[in-house]
């Protein structure tokens, strides 16, 4: 369970290297999802740390989560209970969650109640009380929740320096009793100014709660860790049936590296695309399909998806505006058997759609679904739609997300095919109004043109890192047999790129269209 | 609940923990819980929670409502008002009691962490997995 800090490991000097030896701060697990990782590591044994923050920002049910993770009979837990919640609510409400295991009560988790002697006697009686149950109870870690009741309380009636000397000595017999403790308080900013606790505390995590128009988001930021690399800043938290689970700000970035000698070219599943592309899309690419609605870009990263499935690689569907089953018809309609893969384990078509989502965790959900299918391919259709599904307060984060998120799986050798809506104007060619076709090595851009008096549509390869590139501006339709067509270049026009080009050839006599353009079979 | 409690008085009773007569010994096991409650919620949670048991057991025995709960937790008037009364009437008071105390307990916690406290308390006392019944195994 308990392990070496990173930093130990990392600092291990070599034969022409002799430092002095240092002590080895071992690290317990948090039993938080993704909250070791922000640490660096876990949480160092011994540690005196403070759970600081707001009502309803999750304080106990975290110190339940590293409670449950830790308790064994030979390491107990010793659980203070002060005069926040009561104890029989608070095993009413916490046995909710899945990391409650009732075996462990009694033997390995101790829950004591100290509101009698805070309320009815002086800090040293408190001091006495927990210094009795500690050396009886033989903890490996201790949790006084609320920590806070207990201050206030004693500032009634005690001195600013009896406080101080109160938590000093706490801090100091825990520790030297080889305890890990947590003292849980509903504190805020304000609180930290001259107070000693925060002095003396080695950990301090800062729960709160993000109003931001409609939607409220939890964060998590680790103030301080002595003796170990955390990862600064707030990261996004979510409280299920399973506890808390926290997304570390760098989600994605410390992925293994995967750095092919030779890129492989992918087969975009549309041959006259491949060619444009100088024989496809390169591996571990992010390529960007821009282009307004109904001009074909979800048939188009569909086979893309089903391109790569028929070369033995998995794929990933991340959408936000139909559901999974409407996709895989539709691709069905256009000959693309999207629903064998998906029971073979070989596809997942990723439905992100409520609101309120943080980017980090639909990055956690990519990533999760990634690992778990193997996939080589990823579609992310579209960012639109990712963006409308996150809470507002994540927004204005948009564009560094998704970096990370492009890095973090390109990083790994993953194939990214993203789609954005983009309107058309006729003056002009726009990407996306992101300002995002930075982050990406490919851009295709789809759009409409007025054409003999037919509203009909061109695409182009804007830009390819990885090499040379058509620069060809090609009319295609959308069949029923799914596949783009895309005719031979024309040289009949010019301007074409505005939506409404100029004539250059002569004109060539054509049959109405009837019926229109079919495009999907019901 | 109420057979269970029974259970533990008559258990209370045979173990001979105090010279109250059986039908009395409702007494001496609230007694037994309550340091151990106390520890889990405090003297003032315990006393909160025997107080409600206390009014919701006096629907069912009238003489119960002279009993009063003291600031630590004990019941004052008990043994006094038991002895007063027909023994049928005496114990079944102490099961009433007790059997809304441990019925409110199951309510906030669940049964299956009371079941858990009970057998700390009382190891001896053999209970099923699954219900507060005794043991088919045993």
């Amino acid at each position: 369970m308990i392990k070496p800090n990173a930093a130990a490991r990392r600092s291990r000097p070599g034969k022409a290297e002799r430092r002095p030896a240092k002590v080895a701060i071992r690290q317990i697990p948090s039993g938080v999802r993704g909250l070791d990782d922000i640490l660096g590591g876990g949480i160092p044994e011994f540690s005196f740390n403070i759970i600081a923050g707001p009502p309803g920002s999750g304080k106990t049910t975290l110190a339940h989560q590293i409670a449950f993770a830790n308790a064994t009979a030979a390491k107990p837990v010793l659980f203070f209970t002060v005069l926040g919640e009561p104890a029989i609510k608070m095993l009413r409400y916490q046995q909710q969650y899945t990391f409650f295991d009732q075996s462990k009560l009694g033997k390995a988790i101790r829950f004591t109640n100290l509101a009698d002697v805070v309320l009815d006697q002086d800090l040293n009686s408190v001091f006495e009380e927990i210094i009795k149950q500690v050396a009886a109870f033989k903890p490996a870690i201790v949790m006084v929740d609320s920590f806070r009741t207990v201050v206030r309380k004693a500032m009634s009636s005690e001195s600013e320096t009896a406080m101080q000397a109160f938590i000093q000595r706490l801090a100091l017999y825990l520790t030297s009793w080889e305890a890990t403790t947590f003292l849980v308080g509903e504190y805020g900013p304000d609180d930290m100014r001259d107070n000693p606790i925060f002095t003396v505390a080695d950990g301090l995590f800062w729960l709160s709660q993000h109003v931001e128009r409609n939607s409220v988001v939890r964060k998590m930021q680790i103030l301080k860790v002595r003796g170990q690399d955390s990862v600064p800043g707030l990261h996004t938290v979510r409280i299920t049936g399973s506890g808390l689970h926290a997304f570390s700000r760098t989600l994605g970035l410390e992925r293994k590296k995967v750095h092919p000698a030779r890129r492989r070219r992918l087969s975009m599943g549309i041959p006259e695309l491949d060619k444009m592309m100088g024989g496809g899309v390169l591996e571990g690419d992010s390529l960007l399909i821009a282009g307004p609605s109904g001009t074909g870009k979800t048939a188009l990263a569909t086979q893309f998806i089903a391109a790569g499935l028929r070369s033995g690689e998995p794929a990933i569907m991340a959408i936000f505006e139909e559901r999974p089953k409407g996709y895989a018809d539709r691709a069905d309609s256009f000959g693309l058997k999207l629903k064998k893969p998906l029971q073979q384990g070989k596809l997942e078509i990723l439905y992100l759609r409520p609101l309120d989502l943080s980017v980090d965790e639909t990055m956690q959900e990519i990533l999760d679904a990634v690992d778990r299918v193997g996939a080589k391919r990823l579609v992310i259709d579209s960012l639109v739609s990712l963006e409308m599904a996150l809470a507002p307060g994540f927004r204005e984060d948009f564009r560094e997300s998704l970096y990370r998120l492009i890095v973090a799986l390109t990083g790994a050798g993953v194939t990214i095919l993203s789609t954005v809506e983009v309107e058309d104007t006729f003056t002009g060619l726009s990407f996306s109004h992101y300002m995002i076709s930075f982050l990406t090595d490919d851009v295709i851009r789809m759009r409409y043109v007025e054409i003999d008096g037919q509203l009909r549509k061109v695409m182009v390869v804007i830009k390819m890192r990885g090499g040379n590139h058509s620069k060809d501006i090609r009319e295609y339709v959308i069949t029923d047999k799914g596949v783009v067509v895309i005719h031979p270049r024309t040289t009949d026009y010019t301007g074409l790129i505005t939506g409404i080009p100029t004539r250059t050839g002569p004109r060539q006599a054509q049959e109405d269209e009837t019926p229109p353009e079919p495009k999907l079979k019901k | 609940m109420r057979d269970f409690a029974a259970r533990l008085i008559a258990y209370e009773a045979r173990a001979g923990n105090s010279s109250r007569t059986p039908a009395a010994s409702g007494f001496p096991v609230i007694e037994n819980l309550r340091p151990h409650l106390a520890v889990l919620m405090g003297i003032t949670g315990f006393r909160a929670l025997l107080s409600r048991a206390l009014a919701r057991a006096e629907a069912e025995v009238p003489w119960l409502r002279t009993v009063q709960v003291k600031a630590d937790g004990s019941l004052a008037g008990f043994d006094e008002q038991a002895a007063q009364v027909d023994p049928e009437d005496a114990a079944e008071g102490g099961v009433a009691l007790l059997a809304q105390l441990l019925e409110l307990l199951a309510t906030f916690i669940g049964e299956n962490l009371t079941r858990r406290l009970m057998r700390e308390i009382w190891p001896a006392v053999v209970l099923n997995d699954s219900t507060f019944e005794k043991s088919e195994k045993i």
